[in-house]
């Protein structure tokens, strides 16, 4: 089945298999930032942004982007610089192996999006489809307020 | 305390070296490597969890279009072999065979296929005609040693088991005294038996390994691995080809907590290779990473200790049975670790002695699991010691204060238990868990809390405390290499062994090489475990990395600043030893300096021309211990059963943190598995031995809403065998939730568990049962 | 790949044509909602997936008979729709929130929440307690409340579910939820809805569902019998939980036993109706 879907900004035609998740279809197309971690939602290391929102894309199947406006974590970069978010990431602490980082980003710009100024409670909410066995979290939700905190005083989206 | 040195790069929060890839979601994982003409690999595994294997037909799979290659027991190396990650010679026995013609637990390797797809992996594997001879399976550890048992391994061609007839895989057994007297001699008396549960890592990357030829026509094997050398090693062993024919790489791996310190799947997609000439991905499904990967060891362990009025320890004995499985990989070192980590924290007993047994059964393997027995012994040995300080009239942390150990003592302990053979004897040089109690006593709020029996409602609060150790690596057995050469801009190829597994080695052994030669971390590149371009080192394993590879890190660098001093000395005419290294510059005495890039541009292209590099060895002759006191207050619910965790302190002593958001990171994130751990990890086993939970969908691990208020403090401490005064804190964290929390349950609601995890229904039967007495 | 069988993904564009499709595809077709239960529990014999999402059925709108949810909008859809917080004191926004994770909720839908039937599902007993109705799609549309669609699984779950219908007559219900989970991103191992009519200071028309038994939500028609007409302040709520709880209808499973969940239902029901007399005015 052929998919028209923007790409980290970009338009892009897709060739899928009527039966593929997306999470199949991006790895597939090289998009390796976006990760495997169950196949069946429970981790959230598959999560990407469909039209702004965060989902988990081992259970979308693909023919359902099309039309829509994907991002994965390879396109949060901005202007050849890092996005808040992943920087603050970088700072706090919050990157140990980094297989369920590009997830947890995801999540993090659908409540940023929303929300600039979450509370603890909020981020914890935010992320709690991701799941991560290496840091306990709390420098993942340090990241996420420090990004929020940028955010809102340099003016970033 | 020694003088602690003033460091610039050492100590800082640096950028992990491998960040920026990491979020910005660049290819670095074992299968972000796509290659062309790739062959899918799926195993086939055993539905019963003990069976002969009568026939194997597989005929019609490999007839199949796209099915490429079948390999069962009839087609591939026979070699019985450890899985276990582990130095040579492996202390776990070779029971492991790549396909048997027998079947050991559900889930255990009968054939695998290579494929076009993943889809006609699967389908051919449906196609493989299997007969099968079921036989009584054992499936307790009680079962395993009763009389008339079914025997696991009975091949000929295992070794290193020590019984099989019995299924006893291991014995231990030391002693300190005269335990018997010691009791006999003891004011007080206290003793109980804890269980703990099956439990799994659930690295959120599975197992994976990805093999393919390169030009040269030898097998590259791109693993998910903490032990790549060992992988070589083991792999060429099984298979039967030369070492030299392999290698291995580790790249970034998405979390290992030791499951990955195992040579789990390699040998399968070795193979494939080899005989196809195509590269082969094989990549465990999350329900085959919790029936056939590797797990936490359950373990039954009795603590009973005897102590004079006045709070002194006069014996100790810890009583250990560990079931490790279907495969034996471990199993000794586990159980000799649940008595070598934690008895010597309590060395003023005069008496003590460790003694049990691992045994087979027919059921998930264990292996390697973070805290590594240690886990498992300080939930009986921290909960004993509180009891034992009720019955005395004492304060918890007075009696742990009466009797732990302090700086330049020691614990025959050390010498009498290692891993899985005799120790190595050894004098604390760094202690400050006075201080971590201290710490975490105010923090939590010990003296207005502890005995309060405040409530909410239903809610009951309370607080418990726990203390601890562990190690820094396996005193002369492992060994850790780096080779560090200059490049003429005045940078540096470290190149190491060491496996970093999320941990953040590259980056703090990068740190201490900068530190070393006086460079920004930038001018350190960090090439590790790939075992054609970096020196040996044992892996990640033992909380090795820090203290063993760091050594060896440190030792190297100190020799290529002494090459750069002589080449520096000619151009500042000076005496080589008068110059020092600061701000990439060699400065001589006087002031003069010139820039490293000068120095290498004169030893490479001008005079006297060499290569400014070293390389060097590190075998430790101690493990110093990380010393750990964790506080927690909770609150039980007494209609549900529910356990909340308000509050949790953890104060670590880990010598110098290199790196102390990267320290914290791992205090954080063990203390959180071993909140799961604690509270409501289980794998659930059927009457027929068969996993029933292989999924995060039902075997639930912590997220970012189930965390309670977290506190870790580095206490400030200095090790002065260490690398620039570091020891190690990768496992330590994991121990404390267990006893801690059981302490404070005990403190909320007077009861006590002697079985983990303590679900809400377990900890409402609890206190049901104590209502009703 | 995760649905290799499926051989196609058809894009009808009327509810007509989507239902005669599945009536020629018969077991071989499935409707594809938000596609969650899709990707997990589709079994080989499918070769076929009928998409939904061109139907325009996500919009939430006040209509006469109440509230209409089209059967696509999401759950995040819903839990963001002013109109369902200011519905029944935002009692559905409160309990979608238990659902899953936000990454779920952006995906699944209302109408396939409904259609997988999950015994575990948090949705379906606050919908049973509003009194909800769905307008079912099969060959021609017709309206069902939700206790007859569950019950007569096997004419209703061959249509389509258009929309998901909160009656004005429920719009001043005082609802309360509770669950009890292992950990916040997990199923309920029980879960009860309680809602009623304040009438006078008493309890009218009054709604129990109690799911994750762990069978499917049901409506526990004894214990509301028993709380009908109930003034708050008259009533051992202790004990009436305490003797609804051996009412129910309990098993056994992997996550917990049958006497635990007994437990349970007594202070969860309990809570709820302590809740409900206080007002019902959320967490």
């Amino acid at each position: 089945m052929n998919l028209t879907l923007t790409m980290n900004g970009a338009t892009k035609t897709f060739e899928a298999a009527p039966g593929e998740t997306l999470l199949e279809l991006l790895r597939r197309e090289g998009y390796v930032g976006v990760k495997s971690g169950c196949g069946t939602g429970d981790c959230g290391a598959c999560a990407v942004l469909m039209d702004g929102r965060a989902v988990n894309s081992c259970l979308l199947l693909a023919v359902r982007a099309d039309g829509t406006s994907i991002t994965t974590v390879e396109g949060l970069a901005q202007d050849g610089g890092l996005h808040p978010l992943q920087q603050a990431f970088l700072d706090a602490g919050a990157v140990q192996c980094g297989y369920c980082t590009p997830g947890m980003l995801m999540s993090a710009m659908d409540l940023l999006l929303r929300n600039p100024s979450p509370s603890v409670e909020e981020i914890n909410e935010a992320i709690s489809g991701n799941l991560c066995r290496c840091t306990g979290y709390v420098k993942q939700v340090e990241a996420i307020q420090q990004a929020a905190e940028r955010m809102r005083s340099g003016g970033h989206e | 305390m020694s003088e602690k040195p003033q460091f610039h790069v050492v100590g800082q929060n640096e950028t992990k070296v491998d960040g920026i890839g990491l979020v910005t979601g660049r290819p670095k994982f074992v299968d972000d490597l796509q290659l062309p003409d790739t062959l899918c690999i799926k195993i086939l595994g055993s539905p019963y969890a003990h069976a002969r294997i009568l026939s194997i037909d597989t005929t019609e799979a490999e007839a199949m279009p796209g099915v490429v290659l079948v390999l069962t027991h009839k087609n591939t190396p026979a070699t019985r072999h450890t899985t276990a990650g582990q130095g040579y010679p492996e202390p776990s026995p070779y029971d492991a065979r790549m396909f048997d013609t027998k079947v050991r637990f559900v889930g255990d390797r009968v054939a695998a296929v290579a494929a076009e797809t993943e889809a006609i992996a699967m389908e051919a594997l449906k196609r493989i005609r299997v007969e099968y001879e079921e036989m009584p399976a054992v499936l307790s550890m009680d079962e395993a040693r009763a009389e008339g048992a079914p025997i696991i391994h009975d091949e000929e061609d295992a070794t290193g088991i020590y019984d099989a007839s019995k299924n006893i895989v291991a014995d231990v057994d030391i002693d300190v005294g005269d335990v018997v007297q010691g009791f006999a001699e003891s004011d007080v008396v206290v003793e109980m038996t804890c269980e703990t549960q099956y439990a799994q890592h659930t690295p959120i990357e599975t197992h994976l390994v990805l093999s393919y030829m390169d030009s040269d026509e030898r097998i590259v094997l791109r693993t998910s691995t903490q032990v790549p050398f060992h992988v070589r090693r083991i792999v060429a062993f099984t298979l039967g080809i030369p070492m030299h024919r392999i290698r291995v790489i580790k790249p970034r791996v998405g979390g290992g907590f030791g499951t990955k310190q195992e040579v789990l799947l390699e040998d399968i997609p070795a193979l494939v290779t080899l005989r196809t000439g195509r590269p082969a991905l094989l990549h465990l499904t999350r329900a085959e990473e919790f029936t056939s990967a590797r797990t936490r060891h359950p373990m039954r362990v009795r603590v009973k200790l005897g102590a004079k009025n006045d709070g002194r320890l006069h014996a100790i004995e810890m009583e250990g049975t560990s079931n490790t499985g279907a495969y034996g990989a471990h199993g000794l070192t586990v159980l000799a670790n649940t008595g070598s980590k934690t008895l010597p924290l309590y060395n003023k007993a005069p008496n003590a002695h460790f003694y049990g047994q691992a045994v087979y059964t027919n059921l998930a393997v264990p292996g390697a699991y973070r805290g590594y027995g240690a886990t498992q012994g300080y939930f009986p040995l921290e909960m004993a010691m509180d009891e034992l300080a009720e019955r005395l009239r004492m304060d918890p942390i007075e009696l742990r204060q009466k009797n732990h150990i302090r700086l330049g003592e020691t614990s025959p302990i050390f010498e009498k238990l290692g891993e899985g053979r005799e120790g190595v004897s050894q004098t604390v040089k760094s202690c400050e868990l006075e201080q971590c109690i201290q710490i975490g006593a105010e923090r939590i709020g010990w003296a207005e809390k502890r005995g309060k029996k405040v409530r909410n409602g239903a809610w009951a609060h309370g607080v418990g405390m726990s203390i601890m150790m562990q190690g820094s690596g396996i005193p002369e057995i492992d060994m850790a290499a780096a080779t560090i050469k200059m490049n003429e801009d005045g940078s540096f190829n470290l190149l190491i062994g060491a496996t970093d597994i999320g941990t953040g080695s590259d980056t703090i052994l990068a740190q201490m090489a900068a530190e070393v030669l006086g460079v920004p971390l930038e001018m350190m590149i960090v090439t590790s475990s790939d075992t054609d371009m970096t020196p040996f080192d044992v892996g990640a394993y033992a909380s090795s990395t820090t203290y063993v590879s760091g050594n060896a890190v440190v030792k190297a660098a100190k020799q290529v600043r002494e090459q750069i001093a002589a080449v520096a000395s000619e151009l500042l005419d000076c005496k080589a030893e008068d110059v020092a290294l600061q701000d990439a510059s060699a400065v001589g005495p006087d002031g003069k300096a010139v820039s490293l890039e000068r120095v290498c541009q004169r030893a490479m292209y001008e005079a006297d021309q060499f290569q400014i590099a070293a390389t060097a060895s590190f075998v430790p002759s101690e493990s110093p211990p990380p010393f750990l006191a964790n506080f927690a207050e909770v609150a039980v619910n007494t209609e549900t059963g529910r356990v909340k965790v308000l509050h949790y302190v953890a104060a670590i002593d880990c010598g110098v943190a290199i790196h102390p958001k990267q320290a914290e990171g791992q205090v954080e994130g063990s203390i959180v598995n071993g909140l799961g751990y604690a509270l409501h990890e289980e794998m659930i086993l059927s009457s027929r031995g068969r996993v029933r939970n292989p999924s995060l969908f039902d075997y639930k691990i912590p997220g970012a809403m189930d965390i309670p208020k977290m506190e870790v403090h580095l206490v400030d401490s200095y090790e002065p065998t260490g690398p620039m005064g570091a020891k190690s804190v990768g496992e330590i964290g994991i121990n404390g939730p267990i006893p801690t929390i059981a302490n404070a349950i005990y403190d909320a609601v007077g009861v006590r568990l002697y079985e983990t995890p303590f679900t809400p229904e377990r900890v409402l039967a609890a206190i049901q049962a104590r209502e009703r007495t | 790949m995760a649905l290799t069988h499926v051989q196609s993904v058809s894009q009808p564009s009327t509810l007509n044509e989507a239902w005669n499709e599945k009536a020629s595809r018969g077991a071989a077709a499935r409707f594809l909602g938000g596609g969650i239960d899709v990707v997990l529990f589709t079994p080989p014999s499918v070769d076929t997936l009928i998409d939904l999402s061109g139907l325009d059925l996500s919009g939430i709108a006040d209509e006469d008979a109440g509230i209409e949810i089209g059967a696509m909008a999401t759950m995040t859809d819903v839990m963001r729709s002013p109109l369902i917080g200011a519905y029944a004191g935002g009692f559905l926004e409160r309990t979608l929130r238990q659902v899953a994770s936000p990454l779920q909720r952006n995906l699944g839908t209302l109408g396939g929440t409904i259609a997988s039937a999950h015994p575990w599902s948090d949705v379906i007993p606050a919908l049973q307690v509003l009194d909800a109705e769905l307008r079912l799609y099969a060959g021609e549309s017709r309206s069902v409340s939700i206790n007859e669609y569950l019950g007569d699984r096997a004419a209703c779950c061959e249509a389509i579910i258009e929309a998901v219908i909160l009656p004005s007559a429920s719009k001043d219900r005082v609802s309360v939820y509770r669950f009890f989970t292992r950990t916040a991103f997990d199923i309920s191992l029980l879960n009860v809805a309680v809602s009623a009519r304040i009438e006078a200071g008493s309890w009218k028309d009054v709604r129990v569902s109690i799911g994750g038994r762990p069978g499917l939500a049901a409506r526990q028609p004894a214990i509301e019998v028993q709380l009908e007409g109930a003034k708050p302040d008259d009533l051992d709520i202790d004990a009436v939980a305490r003797s609804a709880a051996d009412q129910v209808e309990l098993r056994d499973d992997v996550r917990a036993t049958a006497d635990y969940r007994r437990e349970l239902v007594a202070v969860l029901l309990k809570e709820c109706l302590a809740e409900l007399g206080g007002g019902g005015d959320g967490e």
